[in-house]
């Protein structure tokens, strides 16, 4: 057999091995190790000497540049969710929001960020009520996106994303989640900006959630479609200013639970495995957790007190932790080590993956990431 | 003659349109504008403690600071005759390479609502503009916010800019946004460093003195 062939065998089998940890670990079964992801979206391109300002207009230099980031770490098991396609176009379609990114709009090699400012006047949610959510998208995405990118990206979808998947496997990588979606609230909170949007819930609040029940069929549906592309039957399911800490209480019961309780227990009864990003700080609210399906992943960033979350939900949901952006770029090794450790100590066996709490920052240093590879190896073998 | 704790509650419940109205009915009934504003500042310190005990929460915040923006609005051409006197000055804004501003708008808002007159510089704002304004305007507190772990460095930078002009002795430095915690305020080489805007508002009046 040519030793490319033999090479790519031998990676395949890995990945069976990897992908078999993980879903141990989903299933609460026992691990030989607790598996750890990687999730740096900007990181991964610096790390390999790709500029930002390359990676955001270049969706295959994004993959290779993912994958040889991936092969310079000590053995991680897989991605949390894959770079494919380009990050501004995701996060545009998601946010309905402006991207700004670098070598545009921003100087070279600073991180792409999401541009504040109301796309969507308050008028604009009769577009939705009278027309219904696909035309609000067409109206909305014509002011937020940038058509050479749209289209790039677009084909690029069409030519190599159907063929993402195995690019990971061949190179010995699981994949966790192979599709995003989120509720509208997030979605409405992006484009009409977020102190907009808040005052919304406030004054006119039955139009909010008559606009976010057309909204939300959209979303379910775009997981359910998304996944049945691919053979991985997980979703990303993000969540970031619906969080407990922003939202007062009413306006979460009202306009923010029901959408992911609806959601989850929709794409639950598909089959579909669904990962939470869940940013920011959901400690309030973290009882109510209990009543979506049993056997979600819960992705958290650091905010939200995991073992308190642990202590509550106990094995009703699998845990992502949850290693803090801030320890990635200001720590040490010794203290991302530690931080590793004690969640292993306190959270583990079994239900665990380790993971970047949201995910690496490009100023992470690289002896901070091979610490949290390393002390989740060392930390978390059992056999 | 309307009564003016009528306006704190109605602020402090986040009754908008009671509240403008409350305003609105004691400025034509001549209530002074400088008795309005200290309604609104007391409702303002009550949205502070219920945020505190977790009964608020940040979009709470920014509601309130919706309704005293607009109250305010209509009290300007009163307070421009009266005496409405500061407790002091702060310098704030987001750092370098860092565009985010919901955060930094909000501890804005909450700090102007606790009687503080604030510099706002914006966005993605080099050291030497922070250094400029503080020289300018003699405030002796400046905050930083950022959102991006990208922003540690300009904080740094911006507290060797202060220190290069000889004025990091006389300036509180604060920091806040997301990823910020003990660790990076030490590292950066700040004084302190907030949580959250009702945190800000409680290190500025140590800092200043300011009790009430």
């Amino acid at each position: 057999m040519p030793e490319t062939q033999l090479q790519s065998r031998n990676k395949l089998d890995i990945w069976r091995q990897r992908e078999a940890r993980i879903r141990k670990a989903l299933n609460y079964e026992p691990v030989d190790r607790i598996p750890v992801l990687f999730y740096g979206v900007a990181w991964a391109p610096l790390s390999q000497g790709l500029p930002l300002s390359h990676f955001c207009t270049d969706p295959e230099a994004g993959v290779e540049a993912t994958l040889d980031a991936l092969d310079s770490l000590p053995d991680v098991d897989g991605i949390n969710q894959p770079t494919g396609g380009l990050i501004s176009v995701g996060l545009t379609s998601l946010w309905l929001s402006r991207v700004e990114i670098p070598g545009r709009e921003l100087p070279e090699n600073t991180l792409w960020q999401v541009h504040e400012e109301e796309t969507m006047k308050v008028e604009d949610y009769d577009i939705i009520l009278n027309q219904g959510w696909e035309a609000f998208l067409a109206y909305i995405g014509a002011k937020v996106h940038k058509p050479d990118l749209l289209e790039k990206n677009n084909e690029w979808l069409r030519t190599k994303g159907p063929g993402l998947t195995q690019r990971y496997r061949e190179r010995g990588y699981s994949i966790l989640a192979s599709m995003d979606t989120t509720i509208p609230f997030e979605a409405l909170c992006g484009a009409r900006s977020m102190q907009k949007f808040f005052f919304d819930c406030y004054r006119m609040p039955d139009k909010v959630k008559a606009a976010l029940d057309i909204g939300q069929s959209f979303y379910t549906n775009l997981a359910i479609s998304g996944t049945s592309m691919t053979d991985i039957k997980a979703t990303w399911v993000g969540g970031w200013r619906a969080a407990s800490a922003l939202v007062s209480p009413k306006i979460w019961d009202k306009l923010v639970f029901p959408y992911y309780h609806d959601m989850l227990t929709k794409l639950h009864e598909h089959g579909i495995l669904c990962v939470l990003h869940f940013d920011h700080n959901w400690d309030r609210d973290i009882k109510r957790f209990l009543e979506f399906p049993k056997g979600c992943v819960l992705a958290l960033d650091g905010a939200t007190d995991i073992r308190r979350a642990k202590d509550i939900l106990g094995d009703h949901m699998v845990f992502l932790g949850d290693v803090p952006s801030s320890l990635f770029a200001a720590g040490t090794p010794d203290a991302v080590y530690k931080y590793v450790q004690e969640l292993i100590r306190d959270l583990g066996p079994t239900g665990l993956i380790m993971n970047p709490g949201c995910d690496i920052p490009p100023n992470a240093p690289r002896a901070n990431v091979e610490a949290f590879v390393t002390a989740t190896h060392e930390c978390g073998t059992y056999a | 003659m309307p009564d003016t704790a009528k306006i704190k509650r109605a602020l402090a419940d986040l009754d908008e349109d009671l509240a403008l109205h409350l305003a609105k009915e004691s400025l034509d009934a001549g209530v002074p504008a400088l008795d309005i504003l200290r309604a609104c500042q007391e409702g303002m310190l009550e949205v502070g403690s219920r945020f505190e005990c977790q009964e608020y929460f940040v979009s709470d915040l920014m509601m309130s600071g919706e309704i005293f923006k607009q109250i305010s609005a209509l009290l300007e051409p009163g307070l421009k005759t009266g005496a409405a006197q500061c407790s002091g000055k702060v310098v704030f804004g987001t750092v370098k390479g860092d565009i985010h501003d919901i955060g930094k708008d909000i501890v804005v808002n909450m700090l102007r609502s606790a009687n503080l007159e604030v510099i706002d510089l914006g966005v993605d704002v080099a050291p030497e503009r922070f250094v400029e304004a503080l020289k300018q305007s003699g405030a002796t507190i400046l905050g930083m916010s950022g959102l991006l772990t990208l922003a540690f460095d300009s904080m740094r930078a911006t507290i060797a800019a202060l220190s290069a002009a000889g004025m990091r002795g006389e300036i509180k430095v604060m920091i806040g946004g997301g990823p910020v915690d003990g660790n990076v305020c030490k590292v950066v080489g700040a004084d302190d460093w907030g949580a959250d805007a009702q945190q800000a508002v409680r290190l500025a009046k140590n800092w200043l003195g300011v009790h009430a």
